[in-house]
């Protein structure tokens, strides 16, 4: 027999339909086989019940069986007409199962082309920031005052307050530990030292990571979601040479200012504690911290600086134009430039270590 | 088929294109003959946008030609692509004006890149422009200090602002009351006439549809399931387009096997 009949009940709602379901799992059902669902009793179907209905022509489906409706009448009938385009198609809700080395090689491909964009994006932004302004193919400097102004002098006081907090916190706790060694003089130096090479660079750029890095994600991922880009490479603009050089030319040219300006503010920090509270006399902590300072150690700072304001600036542009999606896309994208700008700085720090103490000497 | 003829300004062959697996558009053909309103319609999610943004080189399909006054866009670099882009004028389904500028400012845009024009004829040509589309007064707002449908004719304007001989529009009247929408089908008949530009429209207004179509290309899933005038249309028997133009909701065709 390659029909199975069953009669619907008179109310098909949730336990009903589990019934008739039930019923129809009794009867085993082969492969070609069609089930004739018999509506003539049935005066009243709810929502539920079309569930029951819907789970019963996935079960039928799964065993190469079809299903068939009979003498459907009246609000049922209606009804049933809503549902039928759920009916015919498959549930879709059981995830694909993905084998570990196909992720694994999709992992690889999605990151290969990603880094193959960052390159791409990096050569063009380098080109219309040093070459293409040479060439004289035009470079927008009205825009560069403007992200100056932004991220520049408006940053000044977030990065001096935190650069002046830190060199404080430092000076008090080395102080503190060199105490009984009656050296607290070396406090000083050591300020020096730690803030020319390494802290003031990296507090001053986190500041700005955090700041205008997370800016200039979302600022480019909104211009992308609301076809602003598309528009401007539409009109046969270059991206890169419209939004992405200015703003590259303007951090590299603003984060060493503020990097200036960090040290100054750290090294004062120091001072305060050291001739306030450590009761040093001013001429000799400020003697003391002058002849620490070292020329390698600044130039170290300094290319660190210009470093880390590539790397921040083209990052937060390769984010913001990846983002894909609506609203949520560009949060996504800026917190991701964030995390990658701080674990990009933290790998140009290594960098930078291994190339002055070991490689220099 | 002769591809240097003058008589099509665009044309799309056997265009299949895909969004990372998906396949959105399926070998789509279409010319669009010079000086003409081409529309596109059809549903939401079937491609429209996606077919615009091949026909003016802003993604590259996976197979097919598009050869815009008989030279094949595909393969062409950044550099010859962009001289392409700057004959035709694009306005966005969401008005793409950067909201970093004012409105005239907008307009300017093109003309200070491209037009090497002094600055006061920059002016008087942003001012003509947006008084073409009725903003004449407007040059100083910023974008989001306008209405939607301000927006679009802003958008507009800066699509013509190069007095490009192709500009495509998606969905003009969308999101427009009635009024807006009719004054902006007029507004592109007129400039078809006084500046002899074809257009490629993408809508779904049925009104606008009858009153500035010369030639309608309707997709579905993908495919292009009808191509003709409006009299074509009114004689067709694809039962897709029938409806559309009838406005009639899908039916739940009764499969009685399912
Ligand atoms: N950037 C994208 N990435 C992935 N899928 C997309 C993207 N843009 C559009 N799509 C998908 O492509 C299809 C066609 O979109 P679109 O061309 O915008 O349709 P419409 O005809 O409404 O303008 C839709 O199903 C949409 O989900
Ligand atoms: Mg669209």
């Amino acid at each position: 027999m390659n029909e199975i009949r069953l009669t619907c009940p008179p109310r098909l709602d949730k336990e009903s339909g589990s019934e008739l379901f039930k019923r129809l799992r009794h009867e085993k059902v082969t492969e070609g086989q069609t089930l004739v669902l018999d509506f003539s009793e049935t005066e009243f179907l709810d929502s539920l019940g079309g569930a029951r209905l819907i789970e019963i022509s996935d079960h039928l489906r799964r065993w190469g069986g079809q299903m068939r409706l009979e003498n459907e009448h009246g609000d049922v009938a209606e009804f049933l007409k809503v549902i039928t385009p759920a009916l015919s198609v498959t549930s879709s809700i059981q995830p694909k199962e993905v084998e570990v080395l196909e992720k694994i090689g999709g992992t690889a491909i999605t990151v290969g082309e990603e880094i193959w964009q960052f390159i791409d994006l990096c050569i063009d932004a380098i080109y219309w920031t040093v070459l293409g302004p040479l060439e004289g193919k035009g470079f927008r400097w009205g825009m560069l005052l403007d992200e100056m102004h932004e991220m520049g002098v408006r940053a000044i006081g977030i990065v001096c307050m935190m650069n002046f907090l830190l060199g404080l916190i430092i000076a008090m706790l080395s102080a503190k530990q060199v105490e009984n060694y009656g050296v607290q003089i070396l406090v000083a130096d050591a300020m020096m030292i730690g803030f020319a090479r390494e802290l003031a660079a990296v507090m001053t750029a986190v500041v700005v990571a955090a700041r205008t890095g997370a800016a200039i994600a979302a600022e480019l991922a909104t211009m992308k979601v609301q076809e602003e880009i598309d528009a401007l490479r539409g009109m046969g603009l270059n991206v890169a040479q419209f939004l992405v050089a200015p703003k590259l030319l303007s951090m590299v040219l603003m984060l060493p200012c503020l990097w200036v300006l960090g040290l100054i503010t750290s090294l004062s920090g120091g001072f305060v504690w050291g001739v306030f509270v450590l009761k040093f006399n001013f001429s000799v902590w400020y003697t003391e911290t002058l002849n620490a300072a070292h020329f390698q150690d600044l130039l170290q700072g300094f290319l660190k600086t210009i470093a880390f304001a590539i790397a921040i600036a083209l990052i937060g542009c390769h984010n913001g134009l990846r983002v894909t999606g609506g609203s949520r896309g560009v949060g996504l994208m800026t917190t991701r430039a964030v995390v990658m700008d701080i674990f990009v700085m933290i790998c140009i720090d290594i960098v930078f270590a291994t190339i002055f103490y070991y490689i220099l000497g | 088929m002769n591809t240097k003829d003058n008589h099509t300004i665009i044309e799309v062959r056997d265009l299949v294109t895909h969004y990372g697996e998906t396949q959105i558009l399926d070998h789509v053909s279409l010319a669009v003959p010079r000086g003409t309103v081409y529309v596109i319609i059809g549903g939401s999610g079937c491609g429209k946008t996606t077919l615009l943004k091949h026909m003016c080189g802003l993604l590259k399909p996976s197979s097919g030609q598009i050869l815009y006054q008989g030279e094949d866009i595909v393969p062409m670099e950044e550099d010859d692509l962009a001289k392409m882009q700057r004959s035709i004028g694009i306005a966005f389904q969401t008005s793409g004006l950067l909201n970093s500028m004012t409105v005239g400012d907008n307009v300017a845009l093109p003309l200070r890149e491209y037009g090497n024009m002094d600055e006061p004829l920059i002016q008087a040509v942003v001012r003509m422009k947006l008084g073409l589309v009725g903003l004449a007064d407007m040059a100083h707002l910023m974008p989001d200090e306008l209405s939607g449908g301000m927006r679009k004719r802003a958008g507009l304007a800066r699509a013509i602002a190069l007095d490009p001989p192709l500009v495509y529009f998606d969905e003009p009247s969308a999101g427009l009351d009635p009024i807006m929408a009719c004054g902006l089908d007029e507004l592109i008949l007129d400039l078809r006439r006084m500046l002899g530009i074809t257009f490629v429209i993408v809508t779904h207004e049925l009104d606008s549809i009858r009153k500035i179509a010369d030639r309608i290309l309707m997709l579905d899933r993908g495919t292009v399931i009808f191509d003709g005038t409006m009299e074509d249309v009114e004689r067709t028997e694809t039962e897709r387009v029938r409806q559309f133009f009838e406005r009639r909701p899908d039916e739940y065709i009764v499969q009685r096997t399912i």
